[in-house]
This record gives C-alpha cells, sequence and structure tokens, in this order.
C-alpha cells in the first residue's frame, strides 16, 4: 500500500494511471447504465471485440492503434444497429458473427505485420501502466462528448430506453436515438480498452452499473452511483495489483465482480426486495 | 362539423388473415366513444392503425385532417399491455414528465411549464402521494392511472385508451371513467373494451367491431346486436340514461 502511493508521488506513470481510471469511469458509469436498463450487455461485448480489426488495421498500415479503435468501434456500433434495425436478423446471431468476425480481422492483419513483439496482450487485456498524455486528452474528449451527448438528450434516451412505442407516437426517433447510443457505447470501449483491455470491456461497462441499479430507482441516481463504484473499482484494482505485480486489468475486472456480488447480497439482506 | 378521426374503407390483415374489413368511421369533436368486440375482433389493430403503428392494406385514415403519423402527437395512448419493463428504474413522476416530451423543447431538462402539467394531470388522477415511488412496486390499478396520467400530460385532444379495465378492480374503473368524463368535455376519448355493460354508461356511442364495424348510440344496444356480434348470447346489462 506504502509502495504504492510512494508511486503515485514519484512516477509520472502511476499518475496516468490514476486519471486513466477517473476519466474511464465517468464514461463507464454513464453509458454503462444505459446498457444495463436496455440490456444490451451482449451487443456492447460485440462491439468492443470488433475492435480488434480496427486496431489489426491500424497496426498494419502503421497508424495509430487507439484511431483504429475508434473507428472500428463506431463503423461495428453503426452497422450492428442498422442491421439489426433495417434486416431484422437476430440480434444474438448478429453479435457473434460481429464478435468473432472483428477479432480474426484483426489477428489477420496482426500476423502479416512486419516486425515481431507487437504487444497483442496488452490490446486485449489492457496496459493501464503505458498510458500516455495522448491517451489521457483522448480519453478526456470521448467523456466531453458522452456527457454533452447525454445532458442534451437525457430524455430522449431515457424514454426510448424505457417505453419504444410511446417514444415512437411522441416524434421521437427511436431508431436514431438507438444508433446513437450505440455510438456512444462505441466510444466508451475505446475509453476503457485503456484501462482493461478489449476482452474485460464488457464486465467493466456492465458490472458498476448493475451493482448500482440494485440501490437506487432512478437512471440519474443509477448514472452518479455507478460512476462512483467504477472510480472505486478501477483505483482499488489498481493498488491492490501494484505490489504483488499483478495484471491490472484482470485484477480490478475481479473487484468489479466482488463489487457485483456483495451489491446483490446487501439488497437481498438490507434493503426490502421492491413489491412487483 | 368536420370528424377529427376519419377512416375510409379501411382492411388490414396480418400476414393475409384478414382482420378489418372495409371499416368506414367518422369520430366527431369531444365524442366519448365505445368500441367493443371480442377478442381477436382487431380492436387493437385499429387502434393501431389509426396512431399510424400500423399502415391500412387499402383505405385512408386522418387524424385531424392529417395522416395519422404527422396527427398522432395530438393524441394521448393509453396501452392495454404496457410495453415497458416494470423493474425499470424510473419512478412515477419521471414517467408522467415523459408524456410532455414532443411539445417541449428538444433539447436539456423539461421547463416549469411541463412540470406544472406533470402535477395538475397527477392530481387529475390522485397519485400525487405515490409520485416518487418506482413504477416495479406499483399495482395494477396504480399503473393505469399512470399510463392514463402519462397521456393527459400529452395535453391531447383525442385520448384512446385500450382495455383500460383490464386487471384492475371495479372500484378503482369507476373512479377512472369518472375523471375522464370531466376531460371530455374538452376531448375526444376513444375507449376499447371487451365490457360493454360497463362502459354503455359512459360513452355517447358504441361502436362494435368483429372484423366489419356496426355503430349504436348507447340506448339502442339491444340483447340482439350483441348477439350477432359475438354469435353467441350475452349477459347485458340495461342501463336506463
Amino acid at each position: 500500500m506504502n509502495n504504492f502511493f510512494t508511486a503515485l508521488v514519484n512516477y509520472s506513470f502511476m499518475q496516468h494511471a490514476m486519471l486513466a481510471c477517473l476519466l474511464a469511469s465517468i464514461g463507464c458509469g454513464i453509458i454503462g447504465t444505459y446498457v444495463v436498463v436496455k440490456r444490451i450487455g451482449f451487443l456492447a461485448g460485440g462491439i468492443a471485440h470488433s475492435v480488434l480489426a480496427g486496431m489489426g488495421i491500424a497496426y498494419y498500415t502503421g497508424s495509430s492503434p487507439l484511431a483504429g479503435a475508434m473507428v472500428a468501434a463506431l463503423v461495428a456500433g453503426i452497422l450492428i444497429g442498422w442491421i439489426n434495425l433495417h434486416w431484422r436478423q437476430h440480434e444474438d446471431i448478429l453479435i457473434a458473427a460481429f464478435w468473432s468476425v472483428g477479432m480474426a480481422i484483426g489477428i489477420l492483419f496482426i500476423s502479416r505485420t512486419p516486425g515481431y513483439g507487437i504487444d497483442l496482450m496488452s490490446y486485449m487485456f489492457g496496459n493501464i501502466l503505458l498510458v500516455s498524455d495522448q491517451d489521457l486528452y483522448l480519453m478526456l474528449i470521448l467523456d466531453i462528448v458522452i456527457i454533452t451527448m447525454v445532458i442534451l438528450f437525457y430524455r430522449q434516451f431515457l424514454a426510448a430506453a424505457f417505453d419504444e412505442e410511446f417514444s415512437r407516437l411522441r416524434g421521437i426517433n427511436v431508431e436514431f436515438f438507438y444508433i446513437l447510443l450505440l455510438c456512444m457505447v462505441a466510444l466508451t470501449v475505446v475509453l476503457l480498452i485503456q484501462v482493461v483491455g478489449l476482452i474485460l470491456v464488457l464486465a467493466l461497462l456492465i458490472l458498476p452499473a448493475a451493482s448500482a441499479a440494485q440501490f437506487v430507482n432512478t437512471i440519474k441516481h443509477m448514472m452518479a452511483l455507478s460512476v462512483v463504484f467504477s472510480i472505486a473499482i478501477t483505483t482499488s484494482g489498481l493498488v491492490i495489483s501494484y505490489e504483488p505485480d499483478l495484471p491490472s486489468g484482470s485484477t480490478i475486472i475481479i473487484v468489479a465482480g466482488l463489487v457485483y456480488v456483495l451489491a446483490i447480497i446487501c439488497q437481498k439482506l438490507f434493503i426490502k426486495t421492491r413489491a412487483t | 362539423m368536420s370528424p377529427i378521426i376519419q377512416l375510409d374503407n379501411v382492411s388490414f390483415a396480418y400476414a393475409r388473415i384478414p382482420v378489418l374489413k372495409n371499416i368506414t368511421l367518422a369520430i366527431g369533436e369531444e365524442e366519448f366513444l365505445g368500441i367493443v368486440g371480442p377478442n381477436a375482433g382487431g380492436k387493437s389493430t385499429l387502434l393501431k392503425l389509426i396512431l399510424g403503428l400500423l399502415k391500412p392494406d387499402s383505405g385512408t385514415i386522418t387524424v385531424m385532417g392529417k395522416s395519422p403519423e404527422q396527427g398522432r402527437s395530438r393524441i394521448g395512448y393509453v396501452p392495454q399491455y404496457p410495453t415497458f419493463s416494470r423493474d425499470f428504474p424510473i419512478n412515477v413522476q419521471d414517467m408522467v414528465l415523459l408524456g410532455r416530451l414532443g411539445d417541449t423543447r428538444w433539447y436539456g431538462s423539461y421547463l416549469k411549464q411541463d412540470r406544472d402539467i406533470a402535477r395538475q394531470v397527477m392530481e387529475a388522477v390522485e397519485i400525487m402521494d405515490i409520485r416518487y415511488r418506482p413504477i416495479g412496486s406499483l399495482s395494477g390499478g396504480q399503473l393505469q392511472r399512470v399510463l392514463i396520467a402519462r397521456a393527459l400530460a400529452c395535453k391531447p385532444d383525442i385520448l384512446i385508451l385500450d382495455e383500460p379495465t383490464a386487471n384492475i378492480d371495479m372500484r378503482v374503473e369507476e373512479d377512472i371513467f369518472g375523471v375522464l368524463k370531466k376531460y371530455n368535455e374538452h376531448m375526444t376519448i376513444i375507449v376499447v373494451s371487451h365490457d360493454i355493460g360497463f362502459i354503455s354508461g359512459y360513452v355517447d356511442r358504441v361502436a362494435c367491431l368483429n372484423q366489419t364495424l356496426v355503430c349504436h348510440i348507447t340506448d339502442e344496444i339491444s340483447g340482439k346486436t350483441i348477439e350477432e356480434l359475438y354469435g353467441a348470447p350475452v349477459r347485458m346489462i340495461h342501463h336506463a340514461h
């Protein structure tokens, strides 16, 4: 513990890691809430995994993998949403297709990239200790975009997530806000890849919000509590992993899982279950 | 006076199975219309056509002189089965406020005017005391009132209710219809029900729907017309007006 704080004071990589945790938690808590209430967890998982295609292509062409990730995430989000709405395919099949084909494309391009030593593992499982200044700025911008969109369209996102038919009758373009939400999910995935890697993004997107849902009754409160949970989970995971030199991403996810289990237990034991 | 809703020779089929055949119906301003008929007689389908959620195979529908898609913003709709999940984290007040969407500014939060309207309709249907309760904790009757409040919050010219009496007890029903009767003074109301004996005490006119449509002034309803409609004798409650 003490060593961690010494490192935090002395090393900029630790300060960067802490900042990355905070920045990722903001987007993750807000968008994770929508993912949980709209039950599109696995759709988010599909977007996250297909991001590897973008990263692989970016690596092959020598551009920034994170930029590739962002393009791939947005393309996957828009395509999954559009196909789902217009071609009426089964959602689970669509997700599976994007999930696996995306990863396959990524691995294909990475295998063709000349030279050796691409750290595939750090994309897959994240490496929060390697977050650069530039990454932090990108994360800040993504957070600002997410917060702005949610402040502007909070009610439309709420209405479309809650009751599509009624929203449509009130003149809300439900399809547009569905795809916009998937784009927000895509940006959040990119935000979280830095912290836990694309394999584990799904857990961090869902578990803090699902834990928060045990204690609150409105979306606003759920967002706030889930941001708090995310910050607590990511920073404590980072602290725990530091001294024994554990992989930080995996440690964070295990902490997230524990928090979720504790949240369910607390809800069952101490809070009267809501009547249905 | 031109009708507020006009259906002209409307037919509709689900996967070639005809549900509605040649429906012609004019609904006037401030009318309280009941639509009755057996299950699968096309009642909900007719409402969905008026709301523009379905498109007729033939015939035309106008709502306030416009197409259903354009005119429906003036309709408040109370669905039979809530189309949302009961464990969604939203409370009564926030749900009623959603009725203001489409009528308020497009960004940010609600205006004071929206909150005032939401409070008025919650007072009208007597749900002020439960306004901070999550919807998952409500009884069937309470949820029905919330659904009606949300529809009234749209400040509609037309209110459409699909089976509002299903799943709630009779005393509560009478309360709700009393409230609606008051709103009827400046609003067209269409109620779909399987329970003809009950609604005929409130409505001006009853449309009997079983693929085709027959309209009655409420006084004219007799056991015979009901028998024709359902194809079997039905216990009839006599109602004097």
